[in-house]
Formats: structure tokens, C-alpha cells, sequence
């Protein structure tokens, strides 16, 4: 009975010393905050990037589908067929590969001379991979609405830029929303690669805490849960969204 | 040299599948201001094909169309300002499920015409008037009995004053009886005397309203004529045996 409350007590004060020494000593908290700050940087920036993009290689690969078979041969036929052919050949490139590669890639070779920018390299490659899953997420809900849409819209002498802007996106990006949504969670846990090129995001945080503490356990539980609750939360905020689009489904 | 008809129709043909399939072989078609034109025969005849290709929603495959004097399948025209002019009414309605009923009738006006919301909405309602659906105006589609949905269908396509209505079976996807109210928004419509192109199975309709009708079999124009003409006194084996299917 006695040895047993002794070792209760002993591994307690073990668990805090090892919890200051991970978290409070040097303001070692810190590390993980700056990280977090960064991990938020990276998965925004490329979200944004990546909307961009995937919105026009959508398009392009939507507007070749639904309008190549009607047109004439001409220069308008011809680069619209080009920049498709582009646009498949990013989608296929970009799925193709790990997203740890294509960082690397970017940061070793494409941006080499730039070194210094992690952040911005980061976002960039980020944002491009995430671009191609965007642009899919986005195609399947332009071809998820009725044809009769775009039909009404051109009857009513809208031209096809028109339709799209005013009938169909609307109708398609709330289709979307949800899968967009999730597209940026797993950006959140997908940034957590980025420590190879050596940028302070939340799992690098920890990495140098452990680094500096001989401690592996605390710093890297911290670094999970943390993701954890994030995700939690933002896997909350999508599930009410999508209640939210459902109730305005009059 | 076609500037007296509304709508002037030559040597159509629309092919699919490298010629295999000739939805459209040879038709040739007037339309004249202020008149109800119905075209009636069996499935697949070819009936919303030409119907589509008045406002170019099928792109012919060779022939010429001539809507109030121009070509509009000649190079480099600019169709979606023909389309303005010639309204679509289709059989699955296809109101914008996003906006509400006044914002689909307001859209293309305020957008395509230049109105302001004010005068754009007021027209609207005056239109929503006249098929008693005013009190609708800020419900969804989605809020609305097929009957109601093609009514605002009709109206969403005047609200641009087109010289021209196109309908493609525009009762065919509604319940028995929701079709009357339809039939006489439109009735309402050739007697205030607009330009009408109508696909439709309703032979009553065909024979009260309409000033002439085409009856169409395998891509092609058989015979047209007055209602009494087709539905009395034909001699056309063909429309002979069309018409003892449906009537
Ligand atoms: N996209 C297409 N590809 C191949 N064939 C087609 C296509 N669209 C129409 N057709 C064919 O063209 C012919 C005419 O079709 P259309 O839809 O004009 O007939 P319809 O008279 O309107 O028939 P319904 O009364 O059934 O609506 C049919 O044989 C049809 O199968
Ligand atoms: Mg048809």
C-alpha cells in the first residue's frame, strides 16, 4: 500500500518536471505556438492559392467538355484544346506524386535561389497540390448541375461566361462547400510534411523541443493533440455547414 | 429576301453520328409574325431538334436560318443577342432553383437589357399579375407546383420581350391537372398575338390555337396545313395513322 502511493506520487512529480521542462523552461510553449502560426500561414495561403487555381483548371477542363464538340476549327478550338491539354497534364502530375516530393522539389530545385522564403515556398507548393484536388471538387459540381440549366441561361441570350458566373457557380459551389471544406482539413495535417525543408510549423515545434529535451513523448502527444483539436473543430464547423446548405435546400 | 417572315427556315439538316442519323434532313419552314405555329409527330421525328435550332441550342449541321432578316447561321454573328429576342419555354421548366421566383424573371433583364433592379422588378410583377402568381414572387421554385413552375417559366421568358416564344412540349412533364392552366396562359398569349412555335401532344390545343400545323415524321416536314386541314380533311397515310394513335 505504502510502495504503491509512492510510486504514484513519484511518477506525478516525474510527469510535471518533464512537463516544465518540455513546455515552460526557456518558454519552450513558445516553439509550438510560433509553430501553429505557421501551420495556419501555410494551410490559408494555400487554400487561397489553391481555390484559385482549381477554380480555373476547372473551368477550362469544363468549358472543353461541355463545348468542344460544337465548335468550329479555329483559334478559339485551338486554345482552349491547349490549355485543357495543360490542365489534364497538371491534374495527372500533381495526383501522381507525393505531396512530400513535389515540397521538395520545390524547395530544393524550383525555388533553390529563394531559399530563405520557406513560408512562401511552402504555400506555393502546397497550394499548387492542392489545386489539382480543388479543381476536381469543383468540375464534378459544374457537371453535377442539369444541363437545362445552362440551356435556360443561354436561351435567355446569356453568353457562356454569364451562365456560369450567374446560374451555374452559384448552384455548384454550394454543392461544394462541404467538399471544400474538408479539402482544407487535410491541408491542416498534410502542411505537417513541411518540417523536411526545415520550416517552423507546429510538428517542427515539437521536433526541436525533443531535440532539446531528449524527450520524444510530451512534445509529440502535445504536437497530435493539438492537430486533433483543430480538426475536431473545423470537422464540427463542416458538419453544421452542411446541415446549414441542407435547411436552405427549399 | 426573307425579311417578311419572322423566321425563315431553309434546307435544315442536323446529322448526328456522321450522317447515320438524320434528325433534321431537309426541312424547309416560314414563320410569320403573330402566328401560332404547332408541331406535332411521333417520337423521335425530329420535333425538338428543329425547334432547338431556331435559337441555335442544336447547331445545325447544314441549311440556313433567317430570324427577322438575318442570318443567323452565318460566321461570326453574335447569337446570344438573337436568343434576347426569342423566348424558351422547355418541358422540365428549368427555373434557376437559387434565386426566387422574381430574381429568375429579373436576371437576364438586368443583366442582359440593362434595367434597374426597380424598373426590372415592377415589369415582373406585372407579369406575374397577369398569371396570377404575384403573391409568389419571393417564394424558391422549389416551393411551387409544376403547374405554378412553368407558369413562371412563360413569364421569365416575356420578361425579356422577345418576338418569339419556343415551347418543347411544355405540359408533357405535368400532372393532368395542372396542364389547363398552362394551356391557357398560353392561349392567352396567341390571342394578345405572339409569335409562337409550339411542340406539343395536346391536339386540342394544336387544333384551337394553332394557325397552322406541321406534322413531321423522320426528320422531315410531311404536311402542314390549317387545323381543320390536318385534323379533317387529310388524305396522308402517315398523319393518318399519327393521328389515330393520339386523338
Ligand atoms: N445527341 C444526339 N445524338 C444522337 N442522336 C440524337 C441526338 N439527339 C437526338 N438524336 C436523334 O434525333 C432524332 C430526333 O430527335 P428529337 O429529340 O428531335 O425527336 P422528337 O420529335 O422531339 O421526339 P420526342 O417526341 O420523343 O421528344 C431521334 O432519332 C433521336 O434519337
Ligand atoms: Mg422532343
Amino acid at each position: 500500500m505504502y510502495l504503491y502511493q509512492l510510486s504514484i506520487r513519484e511518477w506525478w512529480t516525474d510527469l510535471k518536471d518533464t512537463f516544465i521542462l518540455n513546455f515552460i523552461a526557456d518558454d519552450r510553449y513558445m516553439l509550438l505556438l510560433k509553430g501553429l502560426g505557421n501551420t495556419f500561414l501555410v494551410t490559408l495561403g494555400a487554400t487561397l492559392l489553391g481555390i484559385l487555381l482549381g477554380v480555373i483548371v476547372a473551368l477550362v477542363r469544363s468549358t472543353y467538355d461541355k463545348t468542344i464538340t460544337g465548335m468550329h476549327p479555329g483559334p478559339g478550338k485551338f486554345i482552349l484544346s491547349f490549355f485543357n491539354k495543360i490542365s489534364s497534364m497538371y491534374l495527372t502530375v500533381i495526383r501522381g506524386t507525393p505531396v512530400l516530393v513535389q515540397l521538395m522539389i520545390a524547395y530544393f530545385v524550383i525555388f533553390a535561389p529563394w531559399a530563405k522564403h520557406k513560408t512562401l515556398i511552402a504555400i506555393i507548393a502546397f497550394g499548387i497540390n492542392s489545386g489539382a484536388y480543388v479543381a476536381e471538387i469543383i468540375r464534378s459540381g459544374i457537371m453535377s448541375i442539369d444541363n437545362g440549366q445552362f440551356e435556360a441561361g443561354r436561351s435567355l441570350g446569356f453568353n457562356y461566361a454569364q451562365t456560369l458566373i450567374y446560374i451555374i457557380i452559384p448552384q455548384a459551389f454550394k454543392n461544394v462547400l462541404p467538399a471544400l471544406a474538408n479539402e482544407f482539413i487535410v491541408l491542416i495535417k498534410e502542411t505537417s510534411v513541411s518540417c523536411y525543408i526545415g520550416l517552423h510549423d507546429l510538428t517542427k515545434g515539437g521536433e526541436i523541443i525533443r531535440s532539446r529535451t531528449y524527450t520524444a513523448f510530451m512534445p509529440l502527444l502535445a504536437v497530435a493533440l493539438i492537430y486533433l483539436v483543430i480538426v475536431m473543430f473545423f470537422s464540427r464547423l463542416v458538419t453544421l455547414l452542411e446541415r446549414r446548405l441542407r435547411n436552405s435546400e427549399r | 429576301m426573307n425579311d417578311d417572315h419572322l423566321i425563315s427556315v431553309q434546307k435544315l439538316n442536323k446529322h448526328y453520328n456522321g450522317g447515320a442519323i438524320k434528325a433534321l434532313n431537309g426541312v424547309s419552314l416560314d414563320i410569320d409574325k403573330g402566328e401560332v405555329v404547332v408541331i406535332i409527330g411521333p417520337s423521335g421525328s425530329g420535333k425538338s431538334t428543329l425547334l432547338r435550332s431556331l435559337n441555335l441550342l442544336e447547331v445545325p449541321t447544314s441549311g440556313s436560318i433567317f430570324f427577322e432578316g438575318n442570318d443567323i447561321t452565318s460566321k461570326g454573328i453574335d447569337i446570344n443577342k438573337f436568343r434576347q429576342k426569342m423566348g424558351m419555354v422547355f418541358q422540365h421548366f428549368n427555373l434557376f432553383p437559387h434565386l426566387s421566383i422574381i430574381d429568375n424573371m429579373t436576371l437576364a433583364p438586368r443583366k442582359l437589357l440593362g434595367m434597374s433592379r426597380e424598373d426590372a422588378e415592377k415589369e415582373a410583377l406585372d407579369l406575374l399579375e397577369k398569371v396570377a402568381l404575384k403573391d409568389r414572387a419571393h417564394a424558391y421554385p422549389s416551393q411551387l407546383s409544376g403547374g405554378q413552375k412553368q407558369r413562371i417559366a412563360i413569364v421569365r421568358a416575356l420578361a425579356m420581350k422577345p418576338d418569339v416564344l419556343l415551347f418543347d412540349e411544355p405540359t408533357s412533364a405535368l400532372d393532368p391537372e395542372m396542364v389547363g392552366e398552362v394551356l391557357d396562359v398560353m392561349k392567352d398569349l396567341a390571342r394578345d398575338g405572339m409569335t409562337m412555335a409550339v411542340v406539343t401532344h395536346e391536339m386540342g390545343f394544336a387544333r384551337e390555337v394553332g394557325d397552322r400545323i406541321i406534322f413531321m415524321d423522320e426528320g422531315r416536314i410531311i404536311v402542314q396545313g390549317t387545323p381543320d386541314e390536318i385534323f379533317n380533311h387529310t388524305d396522308n397515310e402517315r398523319l393518318k395513322t399519327f393521328l389515330a394513335k393520339v386523338l
